[in-house]
């Protein structure tokens, strides 16, 4: 079952086709990475999803309703925290989320206590009396989030939310993220930061030129782009021996040193692979490191993609 | 405890975007600039004319020199500075880029203007609170009575709400800031008009104060009173309309507001004959609403064609019910048929005010002659260039020129013969009052002269085709709203 159901929708604004028949779910507990060039369709698709603007042709169905017939029941059920928010003068932050959760029906205790319960997650607790025109980015993201989550939104659509921050917000942001995943919301997130999105999502769909070039699980996505894996092997011998043993061995290319070891491809599956792990033991290397590279979005990225601009 | 729940119940309820405004307001520089600054000048003001009454003895000509200075304080902030915080807190979301975060929010178009007007008219109220000392300081010094008081008082406080709905529609009117500045020019101008209209309007109470004991000033003032609020549901149902998601019905409101319009007329031109006989009440209130109408109905004829696709959901599953809601639903098939009620509704009145006893006969029957003709006129005008248009593209684009080329058409029909004359030497031409001008028939009812055989054969030939070209589009624009409506029932019986 997805939440986030993706049409063959297109939009088109003049001679340009900003979306072109794209088409992809998104399910509970899913974070999916949506990826793409500058100018790919990403935030069209967004915008789409979340309402703002209609699909030319096509349809998205949020959590079974539909952003078309019945958009206001769509938005009941969307958080879309868009690239680029406003945010209102002369307003605290208490005064902000206290605006949003009265326009989103809540009242009385029911108000106060989710306000609580969303200050608190978002870590805004001691900054409510301050006016948001003094905020910092990564304090404005953090409130446009916890703006977001005022009505417990099934599906969260998350266009480029780590732009703009210092490594020490991205992480938290991040951590926000995965908590939101395991409360079994869908999350669609966009970002240019792919070491970002490749630490915490599930699945990718990567978009150019308004077209859809791939998507599914990150693993699968990245199998079908990349059938080889990506391995570092670190051993007492030192990398020349480990390139030496590594070239004799099956299913094993590209091997380059690097660092105080070496990385190299590997074609197989998880039992080929613990068995050249086992194969390297016996060839007389005394392994100190062998792990496997993080599934490398940037290279998907750049298979799938043609860098050309529209 | 009972006090403090009724108290916590009752700003549950409140319209959250009154909340927001009013917060932002009070703790912005504008409201509390203006606020300050209007203060302390109706106190310098006041001080100075009490101060004067003291060297030369207190009179009434002071006391309503006092209480016309004391007004053009007060006008100036309910009808200057409040309606324009409206126009900025509404462009405001614009600029600040809070329109998606509103619509997010899933707030309904209506509460949001409902919202921006109520938080004006509390930031008015505040004044009106403000200047009462100064009104009642004014009454004791003899400069007013209390029933001038009491009429400025409304008068100005339905203008003021009038004029709020009038600055919130127009900043909603465009998302792009060059269009909105332009607008907010015109506002200003608007304004300042309104204010010194509003000046004359007091200084009339104030120094002829027996005219409102006059017969004719109650209806003058419910007259004003009703035009102010149905002209400013208009603009709210405009602005609504703008602020609405694309595929939600922004042209129902409008269409309903149109009607009332025309009833409020009609039925305001009966009492008039009733109580008063003044038969021209009757079709010179309909020749009026015309004003209002003729934008309307361009903007229903120049809408795309189709219901799409929320609006359809909701047309009646009774074939019956869906065809008498087809006027009100938006597509500009169906706008032709709502021109053609309105008309039918205008005739009527001056029919209605025919049949009372005693009333003008022979000048009804050329006024009903007279307005048919106008309205056959406004089908040429509006009906010929919006049918031809519904061939095309429904693009936003290509209906905003329709728009336009249709108002450019009427001035530029009405000013192309006497220009011709001048050019070309002819000086029976130099008239204004010519067969091309939609007013011509209006001479006929003044003066009694009626069409030419040639002027009646123009007019009968492009009100038929006029007629023709938009019969295929009111056809298509029906069987579109059967057609929803048979939809909904098969929706209905696989349930």
């Amino acid at each position: 079952m997805s939440l986030l159901d993706v049409r063959a929708i297109s939009k088109r604004f003049g001679a340009l086709k900003a979306v072109d028949g794209v088409s992809f779910q998104v399910g509970p507990g899913q974070i999916c990475g949506f990826i793409g060039p500058n100018g790919a369709g990403k935030t069209t698709t967004m915008r789409i999803c979340s309402t703002l603007e209609l699909p030319d042709e096509g349809d998205v169905l949020v959590d079974g309703q539909s952003v078309l017939s019945e958009p206001r029941d769509a938005r009941r059920r969307i958080g879309f925290m868009p690239d680029s928010y406003g945010a209102y003068t002369s307003t605290t932050i208490f005064e902000y989320l206290d605006f949003f959760a009265r326009a989103y029906g809540l009242r009385g205790e029911r108000r106060r206590e989710v306000l609580a319960r969303v200050i608190e997650f978002t870590g805004l607790g001691e900054l409510t009396d301050k006016e948001i025109a003094s905020l910092s980015k990564g304090m404005k993201q953090r409130l446009c989030l916890a703006k977001t989550l005022l009505h417990d939104p099934p599906v969260m659509i998350l266009d480029e939310p780590a732009a703009g921050l210092d490594p020490r917000a991205r992480v938290e942001l991040r951590e926000l993220v995965k908590a939101l995943a395991q409360m079994g919301k869908a999350i669609l997130i966009s970002s240019h930061i792919l070491t970002e999105l490749a630490e915490m999502c599930s699945s990718v769909v990567v978009i150019e030129r308004g077209q859809l070039k791939g998507g599914g699980v990150l693993a699968d996505v990245v199998r079908s782009v990349q059938p080889t894996t990506t391995l570092f092997l670190r051993a007492l011998e030192g990398p020349a021996a480990c390139e030496r043993t590594l070239l004799e061995l099956r299913g094993v290319s590209k091997v380059r040193l690097e660092r105080d070891g070496v990385c190299f491809e590997f074609e197989g599956d998880a039992s080929q692979q613990a068995a050249l792990f086992a194969q390297l033991a016996s060839s007389g290397l005394r392994p100190l490191e062998l792990a496997q590279q993080g599934q490398n979005l940037e290279d998907l990225f750049l298979s799938l993609t043609e860098g050309k601009l529209q | 405890m009972n006090a403090l729940a009724a108290a916590r119940s009752f700003d549950d309820r409140l319209n959250p975007i009154l909340v927001k405004e009013v917060r932002q307001a009070l703790r912005g520089r504008y409201f509390r600039t203006l606020f300050w600054l209007t203060l302390g000048v109706a106190t310098l003001i006041g001080l100075s004319i009490v101060a004067e009454a003291g060297s030369r003895g207190a009179n009434m000509g002071v006391g309503r020199t006092f209480f016309m200075l004391m007004n053009g304080c007060l006008f100036a902030a309910v009808l200057g500075f409040t309606p324009f915080s409206a126009f900025l807190a509404t462009s405001a979301e614009w600029d600040e880029n809070t329109h998606d975060l509103l619509v997010l929010s899933n707030l309904r178009p209506r509460q949001i203007v409902y919202g921006k007007l109520l938080s004006a008219l509390v930031q008015a109220l505040l004044y009106y609170a403000t200047f009462g000392p100064f009104l009642v300081f004014a009454f004791l010094m003899n400069g007013v009575d209390l029933l001038s008081i009491g009429v400025l008082l409304l008068t100005s406080f339905v203008a003021c709400a009038t004029l709020n709905l009038l600055g919130i529609a127009m900043a909603s009117l465009s998302p792009a800031k060059a269009p909105r500045v332009l607008l907010m020019a015109l506002f200003g101008v608007a304004l300042m008009m309104s204010w010194g209209f509003s000046i004359s309007f007091a200084t009339f109470v104030t120094y002829q104060p027996h005219e409102l004991r006059d017969p004719m000033a109650l209806p003058a003032i419910v007259a004003f009173v009703v035009g102010c609020l149905l002209v400013g549901g208009l603009f709210a149902s405009l602005a609504i309309a703008r602020l609405s998601h694309d595929e939600e019905n922004r042209s129902s409101g409008l269409r309903a507001l149109s009607v009332a319009l025309v009833l409020v007329a009609t039925v305001f031109g009966l009492w008039m004959e009733l109580e008063f006989g003044h038969s021209e009440f009757a079709w010179g209130l309909q020749l009026a609403v015309l004003v209002p109408l003729v934008m309307l109905w361009l903007h229903f004829l120049c809408e795309p064609e189709t219901l799409g696709r929320h609006v359809a959901r909701h047309v009646s599953p009774r074939p019956a019910l869906a065809l008498l809601s087809a006027p009100f639903l938006p597509g500009g098939g169906r706008g032709a048929v709502l021109m053609a009620l309105h008309m039918a509704l205008g005739l009527s009145a001056v029919l209605a005010v025919r049949l009372v006893p005693g009333s003008d006969k022979t000048e009804l029957n050329r006024a009903l002659i007279g307005l048919a003709l106008v309205y056959a006129y406004v089908w040429i005008y509006l009906a010929i260039p919006a049918g031809i248009a519904s061939w095309f593209s429904p693009k936003l684009s290509r209906r905003v020129l329709t728009r336009l080329v249709i108002i450019g058409l009427v001035p530029v029909a009405v000013l192309l013969p006497p220009l011709l004359g001048l050019v070309l030497g002819i000086p029976s031409w130099l008239d204004f009052m010519h067969p091309l001008n939609p007013m011509y028939p209006l001479k006929g009812v003044i003066s009694g002269s009626s069409f030419s055989r040639v002027e009646k054969l123009w007019l009968l030939t492009a009100a038929l085709a006029a007629i023709v070209l938009n019969t295929p589009r009111i056809a298509r624009g029906l069987q579109e709203v059967l057609a929803a409506s048979r939809a909904r029932r098969s929706r209905a019986s696989s349930v």
